[in-house]
């Protein structure tokens, strides 16, 4: 259908040049969102499976092995994803995506570019890193105009930064207003409302939705009206959600008035906006120094973080599929609290395997925390 | 000296190289770099005057490791700090972590976090091997790396330093290759375990030593051994776990004719040129080796020269020793597996490490798959 159109298919991960993509005619889709919908239809047991049937070891992040399985089984609640005829990646991310991907390469016999941005010890400059870097974004260019056989349209590659930045803007705004008490959104609405800016960023149909989404805040705010009815607790979610959980884990934190009120998954797509004069070395910049968030910058963005959203506590989401975001989470709850006071629970769990936790426990271990905020607010 | 002993200073070196390292401090007053293999460069760490030491996961009990980081870690990574946190590392001057995946990433992080005395390097490689940028990234990196090695040791590295460093490790190399060429025609002596032992241990101990004490080995016997009951294997893992691997290979009557293990012979396969600039040459000679299963290349083709290098060993059979919750090793199997099938090649992969089967039943597996690839079953 795409090249009936005369469009082409780009696979892509969050953090590649999408923009690039719609000014070449490139339709991007994200094989993570897709698993995400699976794990959250509840999809995961029967696709993922498959995949392990096929030697994928379930040790390997849940994301990868249901995409995997479905493309395997054809079980998919968007009817499956077109065949790619462009997969690129930029390892800023992680690094599981580049293995990911270069199975998906080999299952569609399709040419796969990775970004390599090579991650930084303590997030101090390299100017080496930022010429490898910048090189491979350009060599992009070109490997997209070969494929789709026609030069990118600087007009259209403008026009799509402009509309890139306005909704990265307004996204920005939308979580700033969980600062608000109560707050007039939670994390799980983030969660929800996340989807364009990642998946249709450079478009105006991500504009559109964040201008309504919110003019709809502003109300609330103006309102005095929170997410939750009786918010008591306004705490901080660290990594991605646990998806196949989220009505269920939502309803549990509402009943006791608990209100997540800010996390860094979600704000990991505020400040993606690059500017029209050097997008490629904004990019390179972002990648190396911004994306891909060494530990003491993270701890320094939570402590921050928890003064600006007048935090009670930090869930950590110590997630098996994803290493990359939950490896160093021990030591980040260690320093965080040490600077702040402020608690934090690890919950151990995983974004898309529903077979990897109990959410029993996962819930038995946050009324335990909540006792404990609870006691120390009365020693307050 | 007896035959027997001819091999003991390696075993002392691979089993206590931290005990070793602390009497070559004593005695020479040099610092000691730790570091986690694969791919850092030894050279550029000798040639600055201190001795390189790697440290793998194998056998560590983990006790204190794991309030630091998750237990859904490699061992690699988690014996390397659980070292750490108990002390047995003191030794160290300095520790390198080379960029590889993930969990490499974060464990510098932690490192830095835990250890904030130590002088901690990340050491950044390329991921996308075959493409021209990495070269030249690779190569400000390589000086990076040798800056602050210098500065580590108070000695600024010289061209003429590191070039006789180079000249030293290509002869350990070559004697090193000597070695496993033995074990394809006297497996009985130069058995896997000692061979490998000997690659080990060249990892962790002063090279000139360990070249010096090569020399004792019996090398006079020249005589080939009816190999032909041996069952050949090519190896594929990061590093030979679980302990006693290699003599469970060796007593079920497997030859290794090759590996790719990064503590095997991937680290001694290639030289580095000694006619141009010494850094040119560490970076060509990284480039061109058997790739990490961390680093890029165009997928198909990463299939495909595994494919490749398996027949081109004349191996009738493949083991994978996947590292538990190595996702860069467990994306990779799969595939690679199915190539091998194609070209009617048999395999088995083995989960090691943290969690992994117990040594004994994978004894059982191994000599299952022993059975099934000579066609001894009933």
């Amino acid at each position: 259908m795409a090249h009936q159109q005369g469009k082409f298919i780009a696979y892509v991960n969050a953090f590649t040049p999408v923009e690039l993509a719609y000014a070449m005619n490139m339709i991007p889709i994200y094989p993570e969102n897709h698993a995400a919908i699976i794990g959250a239809r509840r999809q995961t047991v029967e696709v993922a499976q498959a995949a392990e049937n096929m030697g994928y070891s379930m040790d390997l992040c849940a994301y990868a092995r249901c995409d995997i399985g479905s493309i395997k089984t054809g079980i998919s609640p968007t009817w499956g994803l077109p065949k790619p005829d462009l997969i690129m990646i930029s390892n800023s991310q992680c690094g599981t995506l580049a293995k990911w991907f270069e199975v998906i390469s080999r299952i569609y016999d399709a040419p796969m570019v990775l970004i390599d941005v090579p991650q930084s010890g303590r997030g101090e400059r390299d100017t080496a890193a930022e010429q490898y870097v910048r090189s491979q974004l350009e060599d992009l260019v070109g490997v997209m105009e070969n494929i789709t056989g026609r030069s990118l349209d600087q007009d259209a590659f403008r026009e799509t930064i402009r509309l890139s930045k306005e909704a990265s803007d307004l996204w920005t705004r939308v979580l700033e207003t969980g600062a608000v008490t109560p707050s007039p959104i939670t994390v799980f609405d983030q969660f929800i409302a996340m989807a364009p800016i990642v998946a249709q960023r450079g478009t105006q149909v991500a504009v559109d939705f964040y201008k309504n989404l919110l003019a709809e805040l502003d109300q609330r705010v103006a309102e005095g009206k929170g997410a939750i009815e009786n918010e008591r607790f306004r705490l901080f979610w660290d990594n991605l959600p646990i998806w196949p959980e989220l009505r269920r884990l939502s309803l549990f934190l509402e009943d006791r008035g608990i209100s997540l009120v800010t996390s860094i998954y979600t704000w990991a797509w505020a400040n993606m906006a690059v500017g029209v004069e050097d997008p490629l070395g904004d990019w390179t910049t972002q990648y190396l120094y911004t994306t891909n968030m060494h530990m003491r910058r993270r701890v320094d963005a939570y402590v921050e973080i928890a003064e600006k959203y007048h935090l009670d506590g930090f869930l950590y989401h110590s997630n098996r599929s994803c290493k990359y975001v939950s490896q160093d989470i021990p030591e980040v709850r260690r320093a965080v609290t040490d600077l702040t006071g402020i608690p934090g629970l690890i919950i151990e769990a995983d974004h898309n395997d529903p077979r990897l936790y109990s959410p029993e426990t996962l819930e038995n271990h946050i009324d335990g925390f909540l006792d404990l905020i609870s006691s120390q607010r009365k020693e307050d | 000296m007896t035959i027997q002993d001819a091999w003991q200073p390696f075993r002392e070196a691979l089993e206590a190289p931290l005990k070793k390292a602390r009497e070559w401090k004593s005695k020479t007053g040099g610092k000691v770099v730790g570091h986690l293999v694969p791919d850092v460069p030894e050279e550029i760490i000798h040639a600055a005057g201190a001795l390189p030491v790697a440290l793998e996961g194998t056998g560590v009990q983990i006790t204190r490791a794991q309030a630091h980081i998750p237990g859904y870690t490699c061992n690699n990574a988690m014996a390397a700090l659980e070292l750490g946190l108990r002390g047995d590392l003191d030794v160290l001057d300095a520790m390198v972590i080379p960029y590889l995946c993930d969990t490499t990433r974060n464990l510098f992080h932690i490192w830095d976090h835990c250890f904030p005395k130590m002088n901690n390097e990340f050491l950044r490689l390329p991921k996308r091997i075959g493409y021209p940028g990495a070269e030249s990234y690779l190569r400000a990196e390589f000086t990076r790396f040798m800056e602050a090695m210098g500065n580590l040791t108070g000695s600024e590295v010289v061209e003429s330093e590191l070039t006789e460093s180079l000249i030293l490790y290509n002869k350990s190399r070559t004697r090193l290759r000597e070695a496993y060429a033995r074990h394809q025609r006297q497996p009985s002596v130069w058995t896997a375990e000692r061979v490998q032992m000997l690659i080990g241990s060249s990892l962790r101990a002063p090279r000139a030593d360990h070249l010096a004490w090569m020399d004792d080995l019996p090398w006079e016997n020249n005589a080939s051994e009816d190999s032909e009951s041996r069952m050949s294997l090519y190896v594929r893992g990061k590093i030979w776990d679980p302990p006693g691997i290699l003599g469970i290979l060796d007593s079920l009557g497997f030859q290794v004719v090759r590996d790719e293990v990064v503590t095997g012979f991937r680290s001694i396969a290639q030289d580095a040129a000694l006619n141009g600039d010494p850094i040119n040459a560490l970076v060509k000679r990284h480039l061109a080796a058997t790739p990490y299963p961390g680093y890029h290349l165009k997928p198909s083709e990463l299939v495909e020269r595994f494919v490749e290098r398996v027949r081109e060993s004349n191996a009738r059979s493949v083991l994978f020793l996947n590292p538990k919750f190595c996702e860069a090793a467990a994306f990779d199997a799969p595939d690679f597996q199915e190539g091998l099938k194609k070209a009617g090649i048999p395999s088995l992969v083995l989960e090691t490490s943290a969690g992994g089967a117990p040594v004994g039943q994978i004894r059982i597996r191994l000599e299952a798959f022993r059975e099934m690839i000579a066609g001894d079953l009933p």
